[in-house]
């Protein structure tokens, strides 16, 4: 049942490696974006070892894994756009399989590289480096990873839907690109959520974009009790379910429009 | 000149006709640029708020400095989006045939893909960020300011447009150069947002030396405010904008030049 | 026809690549990630030859023989290693903005149209490009229009066009500016049987009326047929077939090839005067019979193999490029 998918996550896979030396600079650039907010941060804290409770080594622990993990994800938001402007959507809808399994598989295998050869050297060289804090037990490191999954699923249905547009608008650059501007800024990897206005903090609560991010670094940093990770990845879940039926739901009402026009 | 202007003329309908055929989302266009722009801002805003001053730079000077990065970047991109955009112009075949029509190759790159929508999404947001912040940052605006603030201005378009037409060029030698954009250019620019005092030397040396942001509007900045962080460069960059932007254009028109002829083309 | 002889001057011209050289899988991967492999290849190797003004010529060879790579030295686009073109007194590498007002290029894999807009907004683009005056624009735009016969759809947009269309459309956009060298690199890819047969008359009748030299690449052999008068063969980068197109059609029209998938792999006895090649493919069950048409008798053979062997499917054909290439080198065309 799987193995067409898996092929297509392989191939994405193996298809990364064709160029080189964009990959390794790749790299750089995430490294270069951790160390930007570690030097910003530096300046601010100053001589202050805490601020709110918050030290500096768990703010860097946030960079890193925040924009680790974004580096990692790699979402192609443009993977349907790209097929229905030059015509291949209608091919494709005709092949047997189904092409948002094969949408999620795709970039499940780009991710499966961005993780190997792009998060845990960066990591490396992170830990090296600026250094980040060591995840505060096994448990909690392995609810970690399961959150950290949970929040690559918030993000992929998030794009899953936001693509459904281009049945509509064909050209969905701007959409994405205002989508990305909520997830810049809401969900804790250009700033790190302990430090937001309190009155923007039970907005937050309620958005999908803290879910992404934030749960698993707040997991990882033991400031979550079981309870709390129980709640806050149910919260995870909700939004997974949620975003992806509204995808759903946009995905059968653009493929018909597809079909009236005639592919 | 007459047939030149003619010819942008003609370019410019023809990419608005292009984006006016998907109206939602040329409306939208403009305001994600001006969204996406924001993000850093809204960010600085953010942590402002929590810690009041980076390095002695207050929220309106924080401001005065991005607004020159903007406003730079607003007229750059009229003139230099074919260039960022260069590496896809080389893929898809479209610059084998800028080599086929009779007229200047960077002619061609520059005025067939004018991004107007990021022109004003940059620009305006570079126009705000300066109409909020100018009159709050203690700079009396007399002529001889003024037109220091115009030379920079044209200076710090002309190091980044050099910049631009330097990774243009790697294209010719390399298949895929949006990584190597992207660090020495965007994430530059990252750090451009803030005063470079706060990074490491190494980083300041790169800033100033390598993709010489600092040039684009932290010391342009620095001759208007005079904050305390000066003291650690030498007084005289704070007039160099216009040379370094003259300076690195030149070299990088040359480096256009020589490498024309290894063009490789693509699908060989 | 008449015109200049040495109008087109190819003499010597080479071009070698850069390429990556890939290992498979996941372990190659990861080895070539670190250590890449380059080696030379050579795209062009010291071809030569010269074209009189209004000649029509077909340029022909096997995928990756270096048609493309020639047609984009000829029109400028890239630069020689070593030898000289010299075209209608130009260097097309060096002296790029004068000489392109006189060339038009057709790439049949990639439109010079603007995707977004109706046809007729990229004439006027290229109206504007070219410096087209007014009254030479119009008359061109209408007269090809007639005879492509698309003024039903000069006012869709490129991207609701069918592939035909776009060829038309793209064909005339590279005659507006009324060039006196044309090249078409595969025109008509893609394009269907009735689609195909317009091209092909367009193009012969221009080449007649306005005495316009014209190259064509192709990989269809009936493309040729119809509208070349000579012929120029590369493979593997080297030139190894130059002439009228006359005496290859005698010899090459007259070959067919039959494929037979057979139940099983049998050791099939030899004909007379008939060629047996074993085809990688279905583990040996599918073989190809070469043969002239004047010598063996199509349905004798048939009859010979259906009573002697268990068939599953035949298929008949003219064999390909590459089979007339084959026999360029065993010295049986000259």
């Amino acid at each position: 049942m799987l193995k067409p998918y898996l092929a297509f996550a392989k191939k994405n896979f193996l298809n990364r490696s064709a160029y080189r030396f964009n990959h390794f600079i790749g790299i750089v650039n995430t490294l270069l974006r951790i160390f930007i907010f570690w030097c910003i941060y530096d300046a601010l804290y100053g001589s202050r070892t805490e601020v709110d409770g918050i030290t500096m080594a768990m703010v860097t622990t946030n960079f890193v894994l925040s924009i680790g993990m974004d580096a990692m994800f790699s979402i192609d938001d443009y993977y349907l756009s790209g097929r229905i402007s030059n015509g291949s959507i209608a091919n494709e809808l005709l092949l047997p399989i189904s092409f948002k399994g094969r949408m999620l598989f795709e970039n499940l295998g780009n991710s499966m590289f961005q993780l190997v050869f792009h998060f845990v050297p960066a990591l490396i060289v992170a830990a090296l480096t600026v250094g980040f804090l060591p995840p505060v037990s096994l448990p909690m490191f392995l609810l970690f990873l399961i959150s950290t999954i949970l929040g690559y699923g918030v993000l992929w249905t998030i794009s899953f839907a936001m693509q459904m547009f281009a049945f509509w608008l064909i050209n969905v650059w701007s959409m994405v690109t205002i989508k990305n501007v909520f997830i810049n800024v809401l969900s804790g990897s250009m700033i790190p959520l302990w430090f937001m206005p309190e009155w923007l903090k039970p907005v937050l609560d309620v958005l999908p974009f803290s879910s992404i991010y934030f749960t698993p670094v707040q997991i990882y940093l033991g400031q979550l009790t079981y309870g709390e990770i129980a709640y806050k990845c149910g919260i995870q879940g909700f939004w997974i379910v949620v975003i992806w039926l509204f995808g759903n739901l946009l995905w059968s009402r653009g493929k018909k429009k597809l079909v009236v026009q005639g592919g | 000149m007459n047939d030149a202007i003619h010819m942008i003329g003609v370019y410019t309908k023809t990419i608005m006709k292009s984006w006016f055929q998907y109206k939602v989302d040329a409306v939208l266009r403009s305001l994600a640029v001006f969204l996406r722009e924001s993000t850093g801002i809204i960010v600085v805003y953010f942590t402002l708020l929590k810690f009041d001053t980076l390095n002695g730079w207050n929220i309106n000077e924080m401001l005065f400095l991005f607004s020159l990065l903007f406003v730079t970047y607003g007229i750059l991109i009229l003139f230099f989006t074919g260039l960022r955009d260069f590496s896809g112009t080389v893929r898809s075949g479209n610059f084998d045939r800028f080599i086929l029509r009779p007229r200047g190759l960077l002619f061609q790159i520059i005025f067939v893909n004018a991004d107007w929508f990021a022109a004003i999404g940059h620009g305006g947001l570079g126009i705000l960020l300066f109409v909020l912040s100018a009159g709050k940052v203690g700079v009396v605006w007399t002529p001889a300011n003024i037109i220091y603030y115009l030379f920079a201005i044209a200076g710090g378009v002309l190091i980044q447009g050099a910049i631009f037409l330097f990774l243009a060029t790697l294209n010719i030698y390399l298949l895929e150069t949006g990584s190597l954009k992207e660090v020495f250019y965007w994430n530059a620019r990252k750090f451009a947002g803030y005063p470079i005092s706060i990074f490491h030397k190494v980083i300041q040396a790169g800033m100033i030396y390598v993709v010489p942001f600092a040039f684009v509007n932290y010391f342009p900045a620095q001759f208007l405010l005079r904050k305390e962080d000066m003291a650690a460069y030498p007084e005289i960059y704070l007039y160099l904008t216009p040379v370094v932007g003259v300076g690195m254009y030149l070299l990088a028109y040359l480096f256009w030049r020589v490498s024309l002829k290894h063009y490789k083309s693509s699908g060989n | 026809m008449s015109g200049k002889e040495g109008y087109i001057e190819v003499k010597n011209v080479s071009k070698r690549f850069k390429v990556n050289k890939r290992a498979n899988g996941i372990p190659g991967m990861i080895a070539n990630m670190f250590r890449p492999k380059f080696e030379y290849k050579h795209a062009v190797n010291d071809i030569s030859f010269s074209i009189k003004q209004g000649e029509m010529i077909g340029f022909i060879g096997p995928n990756g023989a270096g048609k493309s790579t020639t047609i984009k030295m000829l029109s400028g686009i890239l630069y020689p290693d070593s030898g000289e073109i010299v075209v209608n007194g130009y260097k097309p590498y060096e002296d790029r903005k004068e000489y392109v007002g006189n060339i038009g290029v057709v790439f049949g894999q990639k439109s010079q149209l603007q995707w977004d807009l109706p046809v007729i907004d990229s004439f006027e683009l290229l109206k504007a490009i070219y410096r087209i005056p007014e009254d030479k624009y119009k008359k061109n735009l209408e007269r090809f229009t007639e005879m492509l016969d698309m003024s039903g759809f000069i006012n869709q947009p490129v991207r609701q066009l069918s592939l035909g269309q776009r060829m038309r459309a793209d064909i005339v956009a590279a005659l507006l500016h009324s060039p006196q060298i044309v090249f078409f690199d595969e025109p008509t890819i893609g394009v269907d049987v009735v689609g195909k047969e317009t091209i092909r008359n367009f193009i012969r009748e221009l080449n007649k009326e306005d005495n316009i030299t014209m190259i064509f690449t192709t990989h269809d052999m009936q493309d040729i047929e119809k509208v070349c008068d000579r012929l120029i063969i590369i493979d593997k980068g080297s030139k190894i077939y130059d002439g009228k197109l006359l005496g290859i059609r005698e010899k090459y029209g007259t070959t067919r090839q039959l494929d037979v998938e057979f139940v099983e792999n049998y050791d099939v006895a030899p004909i007379e005067k008939v060629t047996i090649q074993e085809l990688d493919e279905l583990d040996g069950r599918k073989k190809r019979f070469i043969f002239e048409n004047r010598e063996v008798q199509i349905d004798e053979l048939m009859n010979t193999l259906l009573s002697g062997y268990a068939i599953r499917d035949i298929n008949i054909s003219e064999p390909e490029i590459e089979s007339l290439i084959r026999k360029i080198y065993n010295g049986e065309v000259s």
